[in-house]
């Protein structure tokens, strides 16, 4: 049987800009509410409202941050939100000087683990450094979030602008 | 004691909302290209014949999909057919209510194997039945561009 009938043709953006080759576009409305859950939404909420938010362990008395709904520990129930300061400390960091598409960056964003204060050691968020020399940033800075005026909080991560160091 | 708690309704529901931006190119294929290019310029409805099964194929294939044979006998085929199942909408693809429910149909083309799916028109939706006698409606060249939508819609023949 024949094979190949035709000479393959790789079709290049041209053919398509200066209509050499019929196509349809097509753009389906790809909007989503992705259930958060209890925890997160509770979390989510506090953040719009200024606010961290763990939760606590009664059987090892742990409190965690983000919330959850269980300890891994000890894989008892969560039975209380608990508010949390908003600040903390560095307890690990990175200079990175290109964004997360792929732009490369004068001045580093100094993503950072932040152990949040009222949470059990070791407890934190992974957010950003700001109103910092990078040169100066060390494991076991203290920092404070910088929150975003009311009227722009939205109930994301991003509420808090950044961690700025505590003087 | 936990921490959980009863919702009423899903809109209740704590969501993280978003939009995943896609944009899609669908080309028309090697024989969809003949296809619509006949019917761009031309205002005519085209086939590819299987001698050997004795198959008209609307849209046009390029394989025979009973004996897989190759499909070179093209043959211009007739805007005439019968609404052989149809359907009537009444929301568009986001589930939103369309302005006025419009009949749709599989249009089986007469001469042929085959057939399109298109609206129906110049006809009530409650008024369209199963082996109804219908005719494609072409737009004027000039608005055409080798789409299915350069057929307008088929109305009773």
């Amino acid at each position: 049987m024949e094979q190949h009938v035709y000479d393959t043709k790789y079709l290049r953006e041209q053919d398509f800009t200066e209509g050499r080759v019929l196509f349809e576009t097509w753009s389906p409305n790809a909007r989503y509410a992705w259930d958060a859950g209890v925890a997160i939404g509770r979390f989510l909420q506090g953040l719009k409202a200024g606010q961290l938010i763990g939760t606590h362990c009664p059987s090892c008395a742990r409190v965690m941050i983000p919330p959850r709904m269980f300890c891994e520990h000890c894989f008892a129930p969560a039975d209380a939100f608990v508010p949390l300061q908003d600040t903390g400390t560095i307890i690990t960091f990175s200079l990175c000087y290109v964004t997360w598409d792929m732009v490369s960056l004068e001045e580093p964003q100094i993503p950072a683990v932040i152990a949040i204060d009222g949470a059990s050691p070791g407890m934190g968020i992974l957010h950003l450094v700001g109103e910092a020399d990078p040169k100066a940033v060390k494991i076991g800075m203290r920092v404070q979030a910088v929150w975003k005026p009311d009227e722009e909080r939205s109930g994301a991560i991003t509420d808090i602008a950044y961690f700025k160091p505590l003087k | 004691m936990s921490l959980l708690y009863r919702i009423e309704h899903p809109r209740d529901a704590l969501t993280w909302e978003g939009d995943i931006p896609i944009t899609s190119r669908y080309t028309m294929g090697l024989a969809g290209e003949r296809f619509f290019r006949e019917i761009k310029e031309k205002g005519q409805l085209t086939a590819t014949r299987c001698p050997a099964c004795d198959l008209t194929y609307v849209p046009p294939r390029l394989y025979c999909e009973r004996c897989f044979a190759h499909l070179e006998e093209w043959v211009d085929a007739p805007a005439t057919g019968w609404v052989h199942t149809f359907t009537v909408v009444h929301i568009d693809l986001d589930g939103q209510p369309l302005p006025q429910p419009r009949a749709m149909a599989f249009v089986l083309l007469d001469d042929t194997d085959g057939g399109l799916v298109h609206f129906l028109g110049e006809v009530e939706p409650d008024e369209v039945y199963t082996g109804m006698r219908v005719e494609a409606v072409f737009k004027k060249k000039a608005e055409r561009t080798g789409s299915i939508l350069d057929i307008l819609h088929f109305r009773p023949a």
